[in-house]
């Protein structure tokens, strides 16, 4: 005991037990709802427990897995889109040499707007009827007004317009950071050697940057995969479910159904997903810095 | 309970510039009690606690701490939590009529507590609408039913009039059947500047209004054991109504995201022809600040169905008292005081359906007095409907879950991706799913 008490254990308790507190024992009881048809509106239900029920019921849900394969492609597509614009942004933000540092705090002003603010901003730009978008598209002769967020093709892209429109400068920013760290000599003796923009951009730039690449990839796709406020304001996940992604249809079960153990089983699913993708970009992030040692 | 009985007093009111009936009034001395309270909140129901609150107070000694006010959808989820939690600790609380039943026995009876001449002063059938299994869980505060708006110089246009008649054959005259609104809402068309009507476009708002569609056509949603019957001709007819209107394109595009507030104001905005609207944006409507159209609405009942029903979906907002509140005598006499004769008044001025009959006289009477033909006008549809057309949605607590997993598939019909039978066989199969689990059969 009297060596427990003077070890490295004693020093850890206090991060254990918060850590315990507020993220272990919420799991655990969250994952349990998960075995349980809990629901908000009849706490008794939280104490009977149904087995893999919930989860058997999930694989044969056709809604619940278009919805995964929904938000994995909405995903895929938003990170790589803001992937580029985020290192455009980043590439020229770069080459400025007078006033910079006031564009850097421009470039994050998307960032500071609530996502619930920035899904009414723009469910108005893209409203079919006083909308922006069609409004300014009738100067230019298209009479008819596009359904922008009807369509489910628009509805979508409108959706990743917006999340793009506001994270684009999460990425820009780490590029930028990353782009400041780069060393000179490589890229001055590369041009010395006669290697022309798109070469020292491939062979030098893009690989001291691939790092930072993968740690903006990683924490923009743990942000992604849990986007609901944008959405919620935009569509709701509608209509006909055409823009449905995992957590409008995980709410709507939880909160307004009140069935949270249904939702807590599709949130232990979705998780999956989250841990994937982090696990791939990591699994690059280590990849990309060996490459660079080597080189 | 005593005080609350010795502080029973019967009294006539006087407010304003109308006398209602005698009105048995709750008041009590409450010092040094504070309930807290979570409300309903935004424009339209925030000046009812602006006056009420302060007379309660000044009258009782007590205070009223809101803990919560924001919007219906927010105030459900937030006490679905609550009770999840067993955090019930407040008083009282906003409730709907179609929100209720989901609760379950959070909400005291009140005809355990509300005096039977208190309880003498409301609508009969509207006390009957806010009881869940025998249990009164609500004082009713104004009730909702939808009639028809339209912009009245497009009626009595002659050029309108002659080429209505040679296409459809029948005098161009406000709508008595839905059939006759599509036929208007097409021909008034003329997007994308206008449109003959529109409809709120998803959630429990567009199951609602399918659901009273199929009942004004002579179907039913459920049978009596809670089977879902809707997929039957009654229920593909309601769907192609709304499906013909969207093809034809006599609604906006963007319908299918519209709720109230999208419909309100696209009529306010003098694009829309015809607009199926709950009483309370009458005034809205009719205010030149806001509105294009003031001053050129006409009103009429709801339309009928095929099967010669009309239209008549309704509910009534109110107020719930918790089982936990630790002074129900007090929260009794806030109950009484948020819905009397005074607080039904000031509602009713702002165009809202008051639950007490008298206050139905009085507010007619003072429309009359002061020449208002439009709120007269107003008063007098939404008094008729609310007392021949009114019906409420099936009062269940799977009544929003129902409408989640009907909803989507109407949207699909609407739009084409599925059959109107395919929408509704899907939609009537999940909802087997649903009533099986809560176990009615």
């Amino acid at each position: 005991m009297r060596k427990f008490l003077n070890g490295p254990w004693v020093l850890l308790m206090p991060t254990l037990i918060i850590l315990t507190c507020v993220v272990l024992l919420p799991l655990l009881l969250s994952l349990w709802t998960s075995f349980t048809p809990f629901k908000l509106t009849k706490p008794d239900t939280l104490y009977r427990f149904v087995g893999f029920r919930n989860y058997e019921r999930l694989i044969g849900d056709i809604d619940f897995w278009i919805a995964f394969g929904r938000t994995v492609l909405f995903l895929a597509v938003a990170l790589n889109l803001e992937l580029v614009f985020g290192l455009g942004i980043a590439l020229l933000i770069n080459k400025i040499t007078y006033g910079q540092r006031t564009l850097r705090t421009l470039m994050m002003f998307p960032m500071m707007f609530s996502p619930i603010l920035v899904g009414f901003q723009w469910k108005y730009i893209f409203n079919d009827n006083i909308g922006l978008m069609n409004n300014f598209l009738r100067e230019f002769g298209v009479i008819q007004p596009i359904p922008w967020l009807v369509d489910g093709i628009l509805a979508n892209t409108s959706i990743m317009a917006a999340e793009i429109w506001s994270s684009t400068s999460v990425f820009a920013i780490l590029l930028l950071a990353g782009l400041l760290g780069i060393p000179k000599d490589p890229i001055e003796a590369a041009k010395v050697d006669g290697c022309n923009s798109w070469q020292v951009f491939k062979n030098i730039t893009l690989p001291f940057l691939m790092p930072f690449v993968f740690i903006a990839m990683t924490i923009r796709s743990l942000d992604v995969a849990r986007a609901y406020d944008i959405v919620q304001m935009m569509t709701g996940g509608g209509p006909a479910k055409r823009t449905e992604l995992l957590w409008t249809l995980i709410s709507r079960t939880g909160y307004v159904d009140a069935k949270m153990g249904m939702a807590n089983a599709m949130s232990y699913i979705s998780i999956f997903l989250s841990i994937a993708f982090t696990f791939f970009f990591f699994y690059k992030l280590v990849e990309a810095r060996q490459r660079l040692s080597y080189e | 309970m005593l005080r609350l009985f010795l502080s029973l007093v019967l009294a006539v009111s006087f407010f304003g510039s109308f006398s209602a009936k005698a009105e048995t009034e709750l008041w009590g001395d409450y010092s040094g009690v504070t309930l807290r309270v979570k409300l309903i909140g935004g424009g339209q129901y925030e000046g009812l606690y602006n006056e009420v609150i302060p007379w309660w107070e000044e009258n009782t000694g007590g205070k009223i701490e809101i803990v919560t006010q924001k919007n219906h959808f927010e105030l459900d989820k937030e006490i679905k939590k609550d009770i999840a939690s067993g955090n019930l600790d407040f008083c009282v609380a906003s409730n709907h009529t179609s929100f209720a039943s989901q609760y379950g026995n959070i909400y005291t009876d009140l005809n355990n507590i509300m005096p039977a001449s208190v309880l003498a002063d409301y609508t009969p059938l509207i006390l009957e609408h806010s009881t869940v299994d025998g249990r009164l869980v609500q004082m009713p505060r104004h009730s909702d039913v939808s009639n028809l708006y339209y912009q009245k110089s497009l009626y009595e246009d002659a050029d309108n009039k002659a080429n209505f008649k040679a296409k459809y054959g029948y005098d161009l005259t406000p709508p008595e059947t839905w059939d006759q609104v599509k036929d208007q809402a097409i021909f008034f068309s003329n997007p994308p500047d206008f449109y003959g009507t529109q409809y709120v476009g998803k959630e429990e708002a567009i199951a609602g209004r399918f659901y009273e569609l199929i009942i004004a056509n002579g179907g039913a949603l459920f049978d009596e054991d809670y089977r879902p019957i809707f997929n039957s001709a009654a229920g593909v007819e309601a769907l192609q109504w709304f499906i013909d209107l969207y093809n034809a394109k006599a609604v906006p595009d963007g319908v299918l995201n519209y709720l109230w507030d999208d419909t309100g104001l696209g009529f306010a905005s003098g694009t829309i022809a015809m607009n199926l609207d709950w009483a309370g944006w009458a005034g809205f409507f009719n205010d030149p600040e806001n509105s294009k159209v003031a001053g050129d609405i006409g009103l009429v009942r709801a339309p009928m169905g095929s099967g010669g029903l009309r239209t008549g979906w309704s509910g009534s907002h109110s107020f719930s008292m918790t089982e936990s509140c630790p002074d129900k005598e007090a929260a009794a006499s806030f109950l009484w005081a948020l819905t009397s004769n005074k607080a039904q008044m000031i509602e009713a001025r702002g165009g809202l359906s008051p639950t007490r009959p008298a206050i139905w006289d009085a507010i007619i009477a003072e429309k009359k007095a002061e020449g208002d033909e439009f709120m007269l006008m107003v008063f007098e549809t939404f008094k008729m409907s609310l007392a021949e057309d009114a019906f409420t949605p099936p009062l269940i607590p799977e009544w929003i879950e129902f409408t989640n997993v009907l909803y989507p598939e109407l949207q699909a019909a609407i739009l084409g991706d599925k059959s109107p039978e395919d929408a509704l066989a899907t939609a009537s199969k999940k909802a087997t799913e649903i009533m099986e689990d809560a176990g009615y059969f």
